[in-house]
């Protein structure tokens, strides 16, 4: 049967040719497309979470739902001890976040003011990288703000600058102080760079009563894709049903959400390409059952069963995808890799996207095994898929009616 | 043996436009037998070989191949007792095209699972019985219609069934090429013995036949032996 399949093949150009072509360029852009949409939305992710987000946070619960300084961490040495012995987590700080009244001789503004570890900061976020002008914090530094450029604009301020701050301390007291504008930072996100401040903790603590607390604990694992894994252990040695651990995919489930709706779109527009690609390929293969009709109408009469006219026609199929299949892998495996390597860079675009934290222009695929065979998988089975039909139209003659049919 | 007991056959029944095409056939055919189906043209032969053949539905009577009644046996058991016991010419050769002649004659050995060895020797023996022995690695069209249906029974005997079925094979030859495609299949069956039913309206072959059953509107009207 294969032989014979092979045969009617190398027999039935046209429909071959069709058949292949069709199928080679259907799995290299569908290899392609999940790479570029994979990749994009990876990068989107790592962007952001580079940021500011970490892959793992520890609250106290209810501080993300209701807030408030009633639910703060009390205990940090505590956890921070703990977490020392958790293996995969490379680093880890603690953030004590607040909201104030930030005002310059002519302006007011809201910010989120965030005491941070320097040090440990710039291991775990990029907010150091972003600096624009002035300097980041240091272990030593003092009063000094290190701002979003758009809040440092919307206050009319330049580092140097002096900036009156008044807020509730972490005793619901009220707290006021004079800092000093440092360095101003530029993620790309808009609204992160129009209200978020930062301050080195040693200093902030003192002012807002805050020692040994935090908001939060903000962690970085190894490998993002042990997340889940390195989460459920964090939450193990936690032990303390106070305290949340939660993950990326949980802090930032509105980004991820986008996300899954932007693939839901890009694999419902691919499916519609497949889907006239497997019409195509349907219709030439059924163009072509149906000029054989008389053959496999003799075929029968000398007893060939529906099994047997169903494995020629896989045969036929199988090997027809296969050679495609082959010749396409490594073609578009190779064009994937390469732009994992070499991103594209396309000029505007993290202009474009800066509402989703979009830093750079470069544009990776995303190069993953499992991903191209899965993608092989959907080709195999729509090729299989695409004989069905004429195979039950060879069924529904009678060998005798088919074997006249001319 | 095959025996046929009051066999009707109707297309279009209960129609205004009704045919009979066979009226009570009654009739045993015994192994070996080179027998002649005869009759004008719309009597009813191919209607009776492809009854006999297990192709085609009949409306009362019941068709025996040796102890299996063929009548009632689902589609699958048919196609089995096709492959297996009979063997099938067509009046247009219907050769697989992008088989060569080799392959075609071994088409159905090998969907029977015979061994290679069995194949080559028995495409040997039967081409050059057939004489297109210095043919077999041509397709089919590159062979003359006397050549091609030379392949084509060497395809339906290739096998060794019990049956060779022909609905008129000699209706695309001219007379010499139809009288040594005659000769071979009378041949074949003295040489193997298996029964050759075959239909015809050629008068010159009806010298061949060992026996020649005549048909009219469907009913047997005579049958007799040479
Ligand atoms: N598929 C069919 N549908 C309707 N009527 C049919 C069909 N096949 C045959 N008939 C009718 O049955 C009768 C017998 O036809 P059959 O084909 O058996 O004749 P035949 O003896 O083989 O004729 P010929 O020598 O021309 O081949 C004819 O009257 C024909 O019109
Ligand atoms: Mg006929």
């Amino acid at each position: 049967m294969f032989s014979f399949a092979l045969k009617n093949i190398l027999f039935y150009k046209g429909r071959s040719i069709t058949t292949f072509i069709l199928t080679l360029v259907s799995a290299m852009l569908f290899i392609v497309y999940v790479a570029l949409m994979d990749g994009s939305h990876n990068s989107m992710l790592q962007n952001a979470l580079k940021v500011y987000t970490g892959a793992i946070e520890i609250y106290h619960k209810d501080y993300r739902d209701v807030g408030g300084n009633e639910y703060l961490i009390r205990d940090v040495k505590t956890i921070t001890d703990k977490l020392l012995h958790v293996k995969d987590v490379e680093a880890f700080s603690t953030r004590y976040e607040t909201y104030g009244l930030l005002s310059s001789k002519e302006h007011s503004a809201a910010s989120m003011i965030a005491g941070i570890e320097p040090q440990k900061e710039k291991l775990l976020s990029s907010i150091a990288q972003t600096l624009k002008e002035g300097e980041f914090l240091d272990e030593n530094s003092g009063n000094c703000l290190y701002m979003g450029s758009g809040l440092v604009k919307k206050l009319k301020l330049h580092v140097g600058d002096e900036v009156s701050f008044i807020g509730g301390a972490s005793d619901d007291s009220f707290a006021a102080d004079i800092f000093r504008v440092c360095g101003t930072f530029k993620t790309g996100s808009f609204e992160f760079d129009s209200s978020a401040s930062f301050i080195n903790r040693k200093y902030f603590d003192e002012l807002m009563y805050a020692k040994n607390m935090a908001s939060y604990i903000t962690i970085k694992v190894k490998n993002l894709d042990d997340v889940d894994r390195v989460n459920s252990e964090i939450m193990k040695v936690l032990d303390d049903e106070n305290l949340e651990s939660l993950t990326w995919k949980t802090l930032m489930k509105t980004m991820v959400k986008a996300m899954e709706v932007d693939s839901v779109f890009g694999y419902i527009s691919l499916s519609l390409f497949l889907v006239v690609i497997f019409f195509v390929i349907m219709i030439y293969g059924f163009i072509n059952v149906s000029s054989r009709l008389k053959e496999f109408g003799v075929l029968k009469c000398i007893g060939l069963s529906r099994a047997n006219i169903f494995s020629l026609l896989f045969y036929e199929i199988f090997i027809l995808s296969s050679a495609a299949i082959v010749l396409a892998t490594p073609i578009a495996g190779y064009i994937c890799y390469y732009y994992s390597i070499n991103p594209i860079v396309i000029e505007g675009l993290a202009e474009m996207y800066k509402d989703y934290g979009i830093v750079s222009n470069e544009m990776p695929f995303n190069f993953d095994m499992y991903t191209i065979v899965w993608n092989i998988g959907v080709i195999y089975m729509l090729n299989f898929l695409s004989i069905l039909y004429p195979y039950m139209y060879i069924n529904s003659f009678e060998p005798i009616e088919a074997s006249r049919h001319v | 043996m095959i025996r046929l007991k009051n066999v009707n056959k109707y297309f279009y029944k209960d129609d205004p436009r009704e045919v009979h095409a066979l009226c009570d056939i009654n009739l045993t055919v015994e192994n070996g037998e080179f027998t002649l189906f005869n009759g004008p043209s719309g009597c009813g032969k191919t209607t009776l070989l492809n009854a006999i053949g297990a192709l085609d539905s009949i409306d009362s009577g019941k068709i025996y191949l040796d102890e299996t009644e063929i009548t009632t046996l689902s589609e699958q058991a048919r196609t089995e007792l096709r492959l297996t016991q009979m063997g099938f010419v067509f009046q247009s050769y219907n050769l697989i095209p992008v088989l060569s002649v080799e392959e075609n004659i071994s088409f159905i050995m090998r969907l029977r699972g015979f061994s290679d060895k069995e194949i080559s020797e028995r495409v040997l023996e039967i081409s050059s019985l057939l004489e297109i022995d210095n043919k077999l690695k041509l397709l089919p069209n590159e062979l003359s219609g006397g050549q091609q249906q030379r392949v084509a029974v060497a395809r339906a005997v290739a096998a060794k069934p019990k049956i060779i079925l022909a609905d008129e094979p000699t209706a695309n030859l001219d007379s010499k090429n139809s009288q040594i495609l005659m000769d071979m299949m009378r041949e074949l069956n003295k040489k193997e013995g298996m029964s050759i039913l075959f239909a015809s309206h050629d008068n010159l072959i009806m010298d061949g036949a060992s026996r020649v059953i005549e048909l009219k509107d469907g009913v047997l009207v005579d049958d007799y032996k040479k």
